[in-house]
């Protein structure tokens, strides 16, 4: 059995008593990204750093339990001195001077950062098939995809090759392909985790989280990287706090709400059934269970179309050939410099996207639809607000379908926000959202249950999705 | 509800978005634009909502820092990131050219 695949406690307790050291799970992580390397899950490696620093940590004191972990970092996510592309050709040859808040509480936790995964294209697309480096593949099955925009965080985790993964999650993008891989994802309340070093797609939806094998990983992962960030504006300023300190607690008694629209026709028979089936868990260990109704649910694909693509037409406004990134040669004026080097670097989603959003954002459009859009966000959230008043907990599947094949059409624009219709609306309202794996379908895929949380709730959301863990007994990845 | 955008629409979204498109392409985004504006048609027929809007999901910590001197990226760093420069500069096209400086 490899070092990696004992408990977390297990692992610390061999660094603290001397008996392995962090290069022998740095050694066994490239082991496996190498045998691996066919899942396409990284686009840059940082091998020599990783043992570099694997070396240096044998000399410090085993201070925290994710001492000397490998972890992979979603390349949308700065680091100093190490390639950060955001999967695009515009910064395929893009090396940080700084490193993004996140990174910086990884390393002074001590942990070795192994890579930079792949995903989606800035982000944009739920099937990470929008990269310019070729999409990363499903552990699970081969021909699938890993799901998006994390696919490539997901790929790595799931496989086994690292414990800890960091995503980020505009409209679905952790939670998506946790489902798909079957790991557990949080994305935690907006303003928990610092966005500063993040290339922003969505400003006002972003938030970075951690993806794992299991539910108390995931919770010390955000221990790590949670807190307060004077360079991020929108952080929240909350208290730090312990987030596994309800994991194992009595969970009798709660109260969940499940949509109606959640459990409608729009999700496959056999997901609707295995979150059927996961209900009855928990009403048998006296968890009140409600079906309700809930206003918008149908509409926040569209409105997350109207937000995220107009914050994105603004933020990417940024790669303009100039201070950083690819750039074409001889461009006669500022204005060809601009439209030539976006033309050829930005691919098809992303370019659709800006369009869009420009539009969308220009003149009397910005009334028309942007403000429009962010009012019924409003009330899209103070329809949770109704239901958290009432419950603990909002359930239902994290998606609609299990993963598909890597080889479906790409022809149509609607289908990547369509794959994320469940779990766009907890972005709209910036609630935390977190994948649970709940059992396997026909042909053996994960299926994904997804808890909602009410603002800050995290620790309660770990309890309930550790009990489900511990109750179900999910085959880990392959 | 209309199945493409006129050449023209394409052409401005497309100048908005500061992205040059080819032929081929302005004849692409006349259907995907189209069918993504379409989409997003639908918020109209949405009823019932209030006036309050959200523009982003927080509402407990906009205040900024102190405005006190803090530790800078390093120009030289920074500019070696531009994909050119001269010295301290980041190098860049024409801005004004000789017509417009006439016309101004």
């Amino acid at each position: 059995m490899r070092y990696l695949d004992k408990s977390i406690e297990e692992i610390n307790k061999l660094l603290k008593d001397k008996k392995i050291k962090p290069i022998d799970l740095v050694n066994e992580a490239f082991d496996s990204i190498e045998k691996n390397s066919d899942l396409n899950a990284y686009i840059t490696l940082n091998k020599e750093e990783a043992i570099k620093r694997a070396k240096e940590l044998e000399d410090k004191e085993v201070d925290n339990l994710l001492f000397g972990l490998p972890i992979a970092v979603k390349d949308n996510m700065v680091t100093e001195g190490l390639r950060t592309t955001a999967a695009s050709a515009i910064l395929k040859d893009f090396v940080p001077i700084y490193d993004a808040t996140v990174v910086e509480k990884i390393k002074e936790a001590n942990m070795i950062i192994v890579g930079k995964t792949n995903m989606d294209e800035f982000a944009m697309g739920s099937s990470s098939r929008t990269s310019y480096f070729g999409a990363p593949k499903n552990p699970w099955n081969n021909e699938k995809i890993s799901g998006g925009s994390s696919g490539g965080s997901a790929t790595t985790v799931a496989s086994g090759d690292v414990p800890f993964a960091l995503g980020s999650d505009t409209g679905g993008s952790i939670r998506q392909p946790s489902s798909y891989c079957g790991l557990v994802g949080m994305k935690p309340t907006y303003g928990t985790v610092s966005r500063w070093g993040l290339i922003a797609f969505a400003s006002s939806l972003d938030q970075i989280g951690p993806m794992t094998k299991n539910v108390l990983n995931n919770a010390l992962l955000l221990n790590v990287i949670s807190g307060h960030d004077s360079k991020d504006l929108t952080s929240s300023k909350k208290e730090k706090e312990d987030y596994t300190r309800l994991i194992g607690k009595d969970i009798s008694g709660m109260k969940v709400a499940v949509p109606n629209y959640f459990m409608s026709d729009i999700v496959s028979k056999e997901v609707k059934e295995k979150i059927e089936e996961t209900l009855e868990i928990l009403k048998k260990n006296k968890v009140q269970v409600d079906y309700v109704d809930m206003k918008y649910l149908d509409n926040a694909v569209n409105l997350y179309q109207i937000i995220a693509m107009g914050e994105a037409s603004s933020n990417l406004a940024r790669f303009d050939g100039i201070r950083y990134g690819s750039s074409i040669e001889d461009a006669s004026s500022i204005y060809e410099m601009y439209t030539k080097t976006r033309a050829k670097y930005f691919g098809e989603e992303v370019k659709r996207r800006i369009m869009v959003g420009s539009y969308l954002l220009s003149g009397e459009n910005a009334k028309i639809y942007y403000n429009k859009a962010l009012s019924i966000r409003d009330d899209i959230k103070k329809e949770f607000d109704r239901l958290f008043s009432d419950y603990d907990f909002v359930i239902g599947p994290t998606t609609v379908t299990t993963a598909y094949n890597l080889d479906d059409p790409m022809d149509d624009p609607s289908k990547s926000f369509m794959d994320d219709v469940l779990v766009i609306p907890v972005n709209m309202a910036g609630l935390p959202g977190l994948n649970i794996p709940v059992g396997l379908s026909k042909e053996k895929m994960p299926i994904g249950m997804h808890i909602i949380g009410n603002r800050f709730e995290e620790a309660k959301m770990y309890q309930l999705a550790a009990f489900l863990e511990k109750e179900i007994n999910f085959e880990g990845g392959k | 509800m209309k199945e493409k955008l006129t050449r023209e629409e394409v052409l401005h979204v497309a100048d908005l978005a500061r992205i040059d498109v080819t032929e081929e392409e302005i004849e692409k985004y006349q259907v995907e634009l189209k069918q993504l504006l379409n989409d997003i048609e639908k918020v109209n027929d949405v009823e019932g909502y209030d006036d309050d809007m959200m523009v982003a999901p927080w509402d407990d910590n906009t205040t900024l820092r102190e405005d006190v001197p803090g530790e800078m990226l390093d120009p030289k760093k920074v500019v070696e990131n531009a994909p050119k420069h001269t010295g301290n500069y980041i190098a860049v096209p024409v801005v004004i050219t000789e017509n417009e400086s006439e016309g101004a």
